[in-house]
């Protein structure tokens, strides 16, 4: 499944940079984040809980931060497996300036297998489009609180 | 296909069910069981209690009242298709209950599970969110009231909160002369609307005054197409008026993609089906 | 109430709709299904699938599922490694058969390969067991699509192969390239035939069942094939075949599913004799879906040849046959059947085709209702539609223009085959009168000018069965049937086959019924027990009647000889003025007569023995056809498609069906609703979707769409009938005829109704937005 869009973040380019790259904040603000340990340079282990509806998944997974151009562009890749099945993706991010907001446009792939897979085709779409917007608008609260 | 272990309970009161539930972290209401059952089965759910609302008589009723219709949570998509009381009150909804997967699901399927669970594809938001219909919620610490548009939050995602329950659906009684029509295009493997519209529509002497229009199964979650309804007041009702008005069915939405459909077939089908809509509404005068 | 004291005349079956004697007792729900079957101290089976469409397993942790209370056992692939292959009944030359384990050892090669099998003491438990064990895999490179695992350097789905070259097969005959060359017009399609899940309405399920005192084994399986299934298990878990028995209770649907040999069945009984304990397995749905082999599978290229005038002279056809990551009993063989099948009913003087079967890492393919012929008469019958299309004829036209005449029979298609008996123009006619075909095209052209997208959509088409000749059928294609007269009077035959939906109970009682001249309540037939029945082949391949029904009627025959004998020597006369009619033995030479429960039962008492026979009144005899049996049909339909949503309404479908002759009409037609639906499934909505990852997507029947009640078109059908010449009774066959002959008439309307758009193919499944899809672009351009 491929996703794209882009997100409109209120904040210069450079803070939105910092907080997309500290694993402090992606903590908080990825939807269902457990914990997130770094393992190496760019590459850190990540717990997930993710709920939606009646449906839980814990996932245990690995995510690595690559190909960085600060503060404009990276390519991150997450691979994650649960008892339900699992997800591995990657996705490129651009970081523009523009205006009072920095947009950032995302675009990646997104796979899963197992359960999850050949079960809820039908609410992949929906269910990534709102992972998205949960996590800038959780991000978007964190770096304008900070201010 | 063998649900995880879970605990079961059927209280026959709503004060004891809201008390199960608090008391309960892992606790998740049941009530017909066709969106909860089915993922428990792939055990992609695994609650560990289940209270089934199934005892409780007093969530199963139709009734008038101040304006409008008191549905309770657990009538089921039968009771409300074939509800004298609905369908000479309230007559899309009922007409959009009939449309709902196939006998046995309109048999055990509940309104009420049916709106909680806010599947984006489920036909009654069309017709409640067009019938600008409201929600009652209640939980041990008292109960509130929402409108259907603020309580579909997302995809599978509502207003209501832990412990809450939702208990009965409010329906506006039907204005004088209001003409109705619910169409859908379905997914042939689990019916579920690939574009689904409720329409009500007010004509006098071939004006419209009056238009409501909600969409299913096209966007993240069922929403009202104000566009094509601001599109349609005022003018001459006629197929000029509704294939302009049509155009505007998808204005602001960023529609789904699946392998049953996608967001380009979605948003053709969406004005297809919205004009096709009007016209059967205006058709039925 | 009042009561008559007139004799009943006597009633005779055949050729009456008769209703299913089979049915009240599924109906009321007291049939008895294996899932129905407990056994005391018995314990229940789950498997643990792979959720990876190729990886290595680096290791396997059971231990915290054995520790949950309740569990009894937890089997790897090394446990049951003494467990012989899943058997593969192909026989090419090239064929690569890969080491086939009931349980995965190093490597899972699709989604769903078997890995882990827990016993618990109920079957919640073992589904609770599934998720604690712990499987370390290995993700390796993945190759899903067939034709890009063909390709030069494609990751190879076996190690050990060179390349995913499965088998190849090949077969010409006449100057096919000199045909294209001297062609007026020639045209070439690619198509695409989907694969498709057989979704019987119960899924897989075994019991088995050890008896360590008689050291014999039983079960219980949802199977097509019970005696080849004992023999195999037999091989497989290298065990004295008559120490084993096989039983197919009431059997759910099988469409192909279950004539087959599958890990599952030889794992129960290993378990079972391992643990002492009869061992439960009940398949998913999801696992059904997931791993019961899909059929179809194709990517095909066709390519036709023709006069002007519009004579076929030549046909070509390459099939990818995506075969999955293993065979299972008939993988190879069935695409074989599509080159067999490709001539169709036309007269084409040359041909030539090639068939690669390639190794994807998806679940195996199988037989599927129909298996080879409905992707032949498919492919065939686009192919030729769209050679009308150029040649400016009608397409009911070209059809005539190339079927045999009934003079031509036994016709020897190019293809090497003899078709036994046939009237293609009458039943084609028949069919075109039903429809109204002038009216429809008048119809057709009025919708036009209203810019309607109205189709009318033929299909001819021809099939082989009746399986069939033993050095054509892997297994042996004869068929066993006993008869043994009880002293009373009743009735009990014993058959090989094993219907599981067919209603034979019921066609065979009617003949038995009509031969004896008893009532039909008077006979019992049994099947599906290995202990019962002395062998047998089994139901598929529309075989029941054509092969079990003609060596029952030779063992019925054999009984009435017997029996004419004793009347003659109660009656003491000749036994060559003994005639029997209506169930009573009569004699020119005597006044008294005698039915067939007194001859019954004289020959158990015994009273007088006819010299030089023995007493009682049994026969078994068994039937071995010379040849397959070629019924044929025509199928029509009209329909409309909405331009705005792409949606197909079918207007109506009339379906014209020539098997022979005719035990029971009803029985027929319900053969033909079926089939019918079986080719509006995948015409409109089906097909099973992999991604690339070789994950299946539509894994649930929220996904994979099937049919409803609200799909169906009404279905109009009528017959002719051909009697078959390679029986004694004349019969055919009709259990796939509806699924071979529909799915092309669908197609062909379709892509009629967009004709005037420049369409020229639509691939399977014609979704609403598929349709609407070939709208846009044609639009467009």
């Amino acid at each position: 499944m491929k996703l794209k869009g882009t997100y409109a973040m209120p904040a210069p380019r450079d803070e939105v940079w910092a907080a997309l790259l500290d694993p402090a904040v992606l903590a908080r603000t990825l939807p269902g984040c457990k914990s997130l340990q770094e393992t190496g340079p760019d590459e850190y282990a990540m717990q997930m809980s993710l709920v939606i509806s009646s449906v839980k998944g814990l996932f245990e997974g690995k995510v690595r931060i690559m190909d960085q151009q600060p503060p404009e562009s990276y390519r991150i890749e997450v691979e994650g497996r649960g008892k339900i099945g699992f997800v591995n993706g990657g996705g490129a991010f651009l970081l523009k300036d523009a205006g009072d907001v920095t947009d950032i446009d995302y675009e990646g792939e997104v796979k899963v297998g197992g359960m999850i897979a050949s079960v809820g085709q039908r609410l992949m779409d929906m269910t990534s489009k709102m992972m998205i917007k949960r996590f800038f608008t959780a991000l978007e609260d964190e770096i304008t609180e900070r201010e | 296909m063998i649900p995880a272990r879970f605990e079961y309970s059927a209280p026959e009161t709503l004060s004891e069910a809201l008390r199960l539930l608090g008391s309960d972290g892992e606790a998740k209401v049941l009530a017909g069981g066709q969106s909860l059952v089915p993922m428990m089965k792939f055990r992609l759910a695994q609650p560990g209690h289940l209270i089934d609302l199934a005892r409780i008589p007093d969530l199963n009723f139709v009734a008038e009242e101040n304006g409008a219709i008191r549905i309770g949570a657990m009538t089921t998509h039968n009771q409300v298709e074939t509800s004298a009381l609905i369908r000479e009150k309230c007559p899309l909804l009922a007409k959009t209950a009939a449309h709902i997967g196939d006998v046995q699901v309109r048999n055990r399927g509940t309104i009420g599970g049916s709106v909680v669970h806010a599947d984006p594809a489920a036909d009654y938001p069309a017709a409640l969110l067009a019938m600008e219909a409201k929600v009652k919620l209640v939980s041990a610490s008292g109960e509130r009231m929402a409108g259907l548009d603020e309580f579909l939050v997302d995809a599978l995602t509502t207003l209501l909160e832990e412990g809450e329950i939702l208990t009965e659906v409010h329906v506006p009684l039907e204005r004088a002369g209001v003409l109705t029509a619910y169409r859908t295009l379905v997914q042939p493997a689990s019916g579920f609307a690939m574009a689904g519209v409720g329409v009500r529509l007010g004509v006098e002497n071939g004006t419209i005054t009056f238009a409501r229009v909600a969409l299913t199964g096209v966007g993240s979650k069922p929403y009202r197409a104000t566009a094509v309804e601001q599109a349609l007041v005022g003018q001459g009702a006629g197929a000029e008026t509704f294939a302009a008005a049509a155009a505007h069915a998808t204005d602001g939405v960023d529609a789904l993609s699946d392998m049953h459909a996608s967001a380009e077939y979605r948003v053709n089908l969406a004005a297809v089906q919205v004009r096709r809509a009007l016209e059967d509404a205006a058709g039925s005068a | 109430m009042a009561t008559t004291t007139t004799t009943p005349e006597l009633k005779t079956y055949i050729g009456k709709r008769v209703r299913r004697v089979e049915d009240p007792r599924l109906i009321t729900g007291t049939a008895t299904y294996v899932d129905d079957i407990r056994k005391p101290g018995m314990l229940h089976a789950a498997v643990l699938r792979s959720p990876y469409a190729a990886a290595k397993i680096t290791g396997i942790a059971i231990e915290k599922a054995l520790a949950l209370p309740g569990v009894k056992a937890v089997y790897t692939g090394k446990d049951v490694a003494a467990v012989g292959p899943v058997p593969c009944a192909g026989s090419m030359e090239d064929l690569r058969i890969p080491d086939h384990r009931i349980l995965a050892r190093e490597r899972v090669y699709y989604v769903g390969h078997p890995v882990v099998a827990v016993v618990a003491t109920d079957r919640y438990i073992a589904a609770d067991a599934l998720d604690l064990i712990e499987v370390d895999y290995e993700p390796t490179e993945v190759i899903s699509d067939p034709e890009e695992a063909l390709k030069d350097g494609a990751v190879r789905v076996h190690p050990e192969y060179p390349d995913n070259v499965a088998f190849t097969y090949k077969q010409a005959k006449g100057d096919v390239d000199k045909a294209f060359e001297e062609a007026d017009f020639t045209c070439e399609e690619r198509i695409l035939v989907p694969r498709l899940a057989p979704i019987p309405m119960e899924t897989r399920g075994v019991v088995a069942d050890w008896d360590e005192g008689a050291k014999e084994l039983t079960l219980y399986s949802s199977t097509q094939i019970p005696h080849l299934l004992k023999t195999q298990l037999a091989l497989q878990l290298d065990m004295p075949e008559h120490h084993i028995r096989v039983i197919a209770p009431e059997v759910g649907g099988g469409f192909g599913s279950k004539c087959n040999v599958w890990a599952e069945e030889a794992l129960a009984c290993f378990v079972a004799m391992d643990l002492k304990k009869p061992i439960k397995w009940i398949e998913s749905r999801r696992e059904s879906i997931q791993v019961v082999a899909h059929g179809r599978a194709h990517v095909d290229t066709i390519e036709i040849a023709a006069k002007k005038d519009g004579t076929l002279t030549g046909l070509k056809l390459h099939i990818v046959c995506d075969i999955g990551a293993h065979h299972q009993l008939l993988t190879p063989i069935i695409p074989t059947l599509a080159v067999l099948m490709l001539p169709g009913l036309y007269k084409f003087r040359s041909f030539k085709a090639s068939l690669v079967g390639a190794f994807t890492n998806r679940a195996p393919s199988d037989l599927y209702r129909g298996a080879g012929r409905p992707e032949a008469t498919y492919v065939l019958e686009r192919i030729v539609d769209k050679m009308a299309r150029i040649l400016g004829m009608d397409p009911a036209e070209i059809r005539f223009k190339n079927f045999p005449e009934p003079a031509e029979f036994p016709f020897e298609t190019v293809t090497g085959l003899q078709y036994d008996s046939g009237d293609y123009a009458a039943a084609f006619h028949k069919a075109l009168d039903k429809i109204d075909y002038k009216a429809c095209r008048e119809e057709q052209k009025k919708a036009r000018a209203e810019g309607r997208l109205y189709g009318i959509g033929i299909s001819t088409y021809g099939e082989l069965c009746a399986f069939g000749p033993s050095p054509a059928t892997p297994a042996g294609g004869w068929e066993c049937a006993s008869v043994n007269v009880k002293a009373t009077g009743k009735v009990e035959v014993l058959t090989g086959i094993s219907p599981h939906g067919q209603g034979e109970e019921t066609s065979f009682s009617q003949m038995v019924a009509d031969a004896f001249g008893i009532p039909m309540s008077d006979v019992v037939v049994i099947h599906g027990d290995t202990a019962k029945v002395s062998y047998g082949i089994g139901t598929f391949g529309s075989r029941g009647i054509a092969i079990g029904g003609s060596a029952l009627h030779l063992a019925m025959q054999d009984i009435v000889a017997k029996a004419t004998k004793y009347a003659a020597h109660i009656l003491d006369v000749d036994a060559d003025t003994v005639t029997f009619k209506n169930g009573t033995f009569s004699s020119s030479a005597a006044e008294q007569t005698l039915s067939f429960a007194d001859v019954a039962l004289e020959t158990h008492l015994c009273r007088k023995l006819p010299p030089g026979t023995e007493p009682g009144l049994t026969a078994t005899r068994f039937f071995e056809p010379s040849n397959f049996a070629f019924p044929f049909g025509a199928h029509i339909c009209t329909v409309e498609v909405d331009q705005e949503t792409g949606e197909t309404t079918i207007l109506r479908f009339v379906a014209v069906d020539d098997c022979g002759k005719i035990i029971n009409p009803l029985l027929v037609e319900g053969q033909i609703h079926g089939g019918v639906a079986q080719g509006l499934g995948p015409a409109f909505m089906e097909g099973v979707i992999y991604d690339e990852e070789g994950q299946l997507l539509n894994g649930t029947m929220m996904d994979y769409a099937i049919p409803k009640a609200r799909h169906m078109p009404w279905i109009e059908t009528d017959r002719t009938e051909t009697p078959s010449t390679v029986n004694p009774l004349g019969v055919k066959g009709v259990g796939e005829a509806g699924t071979i002959g529909s799915l092309p008439a669908f197609v062909n309307a379709v892509v009629d109704a967009l004709s005037p758009l420049g369409v020229d193919h639509v691939d399977i499944p014609m979704t609403p937005q598929s349709i609407w899809r070939v709208i846009q672009e044609r639009s467009r351009s």
